[in-house]
């Protein structure tokens, strides 16, 4: 069996100058947020912030200069991730493109892609959104059915895609569809095609989530043409380069920070009551060490994709414990905050604990959904 | 130590204890006598001993790597303890390892007493020492005493001592050790050792527990890809492979805490790393314990299989060097002190100065 691997990471030197310049941006840009709007900060989208962002140089920060990028380390831009997400910065708009998206292109993209799209996403311009769930294919990714069919020198892309974040405001879809008929497996056949959202064809529609917000979406794709220079990197190669993105997708900051500005918030309030009893510090005390593990634990599946590794089975790992923990979050500052009677519903606490309470479900669906990531573990294991 | 030779040494323990500590032999009412003379020989006692007063100098990067060998393998000796104790007798100049001890230098967790001073760096002790791991074995302890608001460090030569013999659930023993108007070294110049005593056995049984749930993971691993019901392995059903997905992560979480820990410790004031070291695996005992035991059936709940030499070190360590609520206490304290606006600063600045001092 194989065990995990976990060892302790050595930030590069300047890391803290680096992080003291990320927060003085943030105190000056992003000053006077409110608490709820700092929640789960990274599906929050707010496209003259990524702007703003993308003029420091900091979206595409690992990225070749020729691209657009600033050439500095993962761990470097790790320590900036960490720190918009850790004060709330709205980063959502480009989000995935300076995630998955861009470093997609990097790897598999035509070098006409390359030129045409990193430049724009690093400049906080152009924003991507990922198609792959549809209705009949969630955690059975390989079970989609939108189909590429050649037409002329170019494509016809026919099908829907379901829970598509941010595709009501994105320019960009990198869409998983069936270009061939499956072999005897069903990865086989897949490919991926870069779809411009303003193609003739494309409808978008949103989906108000139970909070009342619209994150993601339907995407109809009837007949939308796609020029022959769209395909992403190799045909009939889609599940192998949609894989290879998991590992960046599961392991970020992002996975245990969603719910960090109601931590926050929850400690100011505890401070502001005066002396705070036995088990409020003691929750706090048990959250710190949670979060403290789960920071080490991420930050050495970064220092191990920084050197070129694939941690498939950490990645999972730290995205189902992150998952677990900000999920629980809400529930347990819930039970403990005074007498559930008295907090005023408009106090930034209460309402930030409100929206967590509603969208914490979706911690443990989103970007890989925790049975699936168990069974992940479990094969990594060696148990399958 | 370099990171080879830190290769070595658990390469070298691997095989050791491989070949002397079947968990079979670990035993409450023996003392491996072999295999401490081999670790003797080793100079493993004086792990943490400086070089120049003839250790290894070693690192708790080093420690942690032992501790976990000691873990992995369910050893039933107290060389975690003995490497605390003789480390923090050499920096208090408390006497010398080749005096007249019948036995291994040991450390007791909690006393209770009184002291008379005799002359310099001498005193006379009366009173009780509980739970000291190995005592009936030991052949002098460390232990701090209070007296007239100062705390001294003391060491007690167990030949004088009364002993009532105890254990903890895993079987290791916990013995009370009584004296009465003994003859002792003393020192007065360690600022709150029993806080730090505290600190140190707490980090050395983050690497235990951390050894232990690897080896209890590999174990539950192997058990349901053999154990065949159903016409199949039982590990090929989901609710197996779902609970030992949340133990494989847990035990990950806890190497990566005792790692993490134990290099900030050999950096510098680790103790907010330890206190959250030690809790983390003290959370992730209850899930461990509790999938390992469901994995293996009723075989795993036997006397005669070994599994329980690690799954009840487990349940006994995590209330050993500070349980869940300590713990918890003294984070969240440290926490709620700091102030809001300096939890995340405060959370990362450690790592950041980490990267200036390993340029």
């Amino acid at each position: 069996m194989t065990l995990p691997r976990f060892d302790t990471v050595t930030l590069p030197a300047g890391t803290a100058a680096w992080r003291a310049e990320v927060r003085a941006f943030m105190a000056t840009h992003a000053a006077g947020l409110a608490a709820e709007r700092r929640a789960n900060a990274w599906s929050v989208f707010d496209a003259p912030f990524s702007r703003r962002l993308g003029e420091r140089g900091w979206i595409g920060l690992t990225w070749p200069k020729r691209y657009g990028g600033a050439e500095r380390s993962a761990l470097e831009r790790y320590v900036l991730l960490e720190e918009l997400l850790a004060a709330g910065a709205p980063v959502g708009a480009h989000w995935i493109a300076d995630r998955q998206s861009g470093p997609a292109l990097l790897r598999y993209g035509s070098e006409a892609q390359r030129q045409r799209f990193l430049p724009a996403i690093a400049r906080g311009e152009c924003f991507f959104c990922i198609g792959m769930s549809e209705p009949g294919a969630g955690s059975d990714l390989a079970a989609v059915r939108t189909q590429a069919v050649r037409r002329g020198d170019g494509w016809v892309l026919r099908g829907q895609k379901l829970w598509t974040t941010h595709a009501h405001r994105a320019h960009m879809m990198i869409a998983l569809v069936r270009s061939a008929p499956a072999g005897d497996k069903r990865h086989e056949g897949l490919s991926q095609f870069l779809v411009d959202l303003a193609s003739p064809g494309v409808t978008v529609r949103p989906i108000v989530d139970l909070a009342g917000e619209v994150h993601f979406n339907e995407v109809f794709l009837d007949d939308v043409p796609v020029p022959a220079d769209m395909l992403l990197g190799v045909e009939g190669q889609g599940w192998a380069q949609c894989t290879s993105e998991l590992s960046l997708e599961r392991s970020g900051p992002e996975r245990y920070l969603s719910s960090h500005a109601l931590f926050v918030e929850w400690l100011r309030h505890e401070a502001a009551q005066g002396a705070v009893g036995e088990a409020v510090c003691n929750a706090i005390g048990q959250l710190t060490a949670e979060l403290w593990t789960l920071r080490q634990m991420s930050l050495s599946v970064a220092a191990r994709l920084a050197a070129g590794q694939d941690p498939a089975l950490e990645a999972a790992i730290v995205k189902d414990l992150g998952n677990s923990f900000e999920q629980a979050l809400p529930r347990r500052v819930q039970a403990l905050l005074g007498d559930g009677r008295s907090l005023d519903g408009d106090l930034p606490l209460a309402r930030v604990l409100s929206l967590l309470l509603q969208i914490s479900p979706s911690f443990s669906l989103r970007g890989g959904t925790r049975e699936i990531l168990r069974g992940i573990i479990a094969r990594g294991l060696g148990l399958r | 130590m370099s990171l080879e030779q830190r290769q070595l040494l658990a390469d070298t323990l691997q095989r050791l204890f491989s070949d002397h500590a079947q968990p079979q032999s670990a035993v409450s009412e023996s003392w491996n006598a072999a295999l401490w003379r081999q670790l003797d020989e080793m100079g493993l006692p004086l792990l943490m001993v400086g070089e120049d007063a003839g250790g290894y100098g070693g690192s708790w990067e080093d420690a942690g790597v032992v501790a976990h060998a000691i873990g992995r393998h369910a050893v039933a000796l107290p060389l975690a303890e003995v490497v605390i104790a003789q480390a923090l007798a050499v920096r208090c100049r408390l006497g010398d390892d080749t005096s007249a001890d019948t036995g291994p230098l040991g450390l007791a967790v909690t006393s209770a007493g009184t002291l008379e001073p005799l002359c310099a760096g001498r005193v006379c002790f009366t009173g009780t020492l509980h739970g000291v791991p190995w005592g009936r074995h030991l052949g002098a302890v460390l232990a701090v005493v209070e007296h007239a608001g100062v705390s001294h460090l003391l060491r007690l030569p167990c030949a004088a001592a009364s002993v009532r013999e105890g254990q903890n659930p895993a079987g290791e023993p916990r013995d009370r050790l009584s004296f009465v108007a003994v003859d002792a070294a003393a020192c007065t110049s360690e600022a709150a050792p029993a806080r730090e005593l505290l600190y140190q056995g707490a980090l050395w049984r983050v690497g235990q527990i951390a050894g232990a749930l690897d080896a209890v993971l590999e174990r539950s691993v192997d058990h349901v890809r053999d154990r065949v019901q159903f016409g199949k392995p039982i590990g090929s059903f989901q609710a197996v492979q779902q609970q030992m997905a949340v133990f494989g992560a847990e035990a990950a979480a806890v190497g990566c805490a005792a790692a993490a820990a134990c290099r900030s410790a050999t950096l510098g004031d680790a103790r907010f790393e330890i206190a959250a070291a030690k809790l983390r695996a003290n959370l992730a005992i209850d899930s461990a314990t509790s999938v390992a035991h469901q994995v293996h059936g009723a075989i795993g709940f036997t006397r005669e299989h070994d599994l329980r030499h690690f799954t009840q070190r487990l349940l006994a360590w995590r209330s050993e060097f500070g349980n869940d609520r300590h713990w918890s206490e003294a984070l969240g304290r440290a926490v709620i002190a700091r102030g809001v606006d300096n939890f995340w600063a405060d959370l990362t600045a450690r790592g950041d100065a980490a990267a200036v001092t390993h340029e």
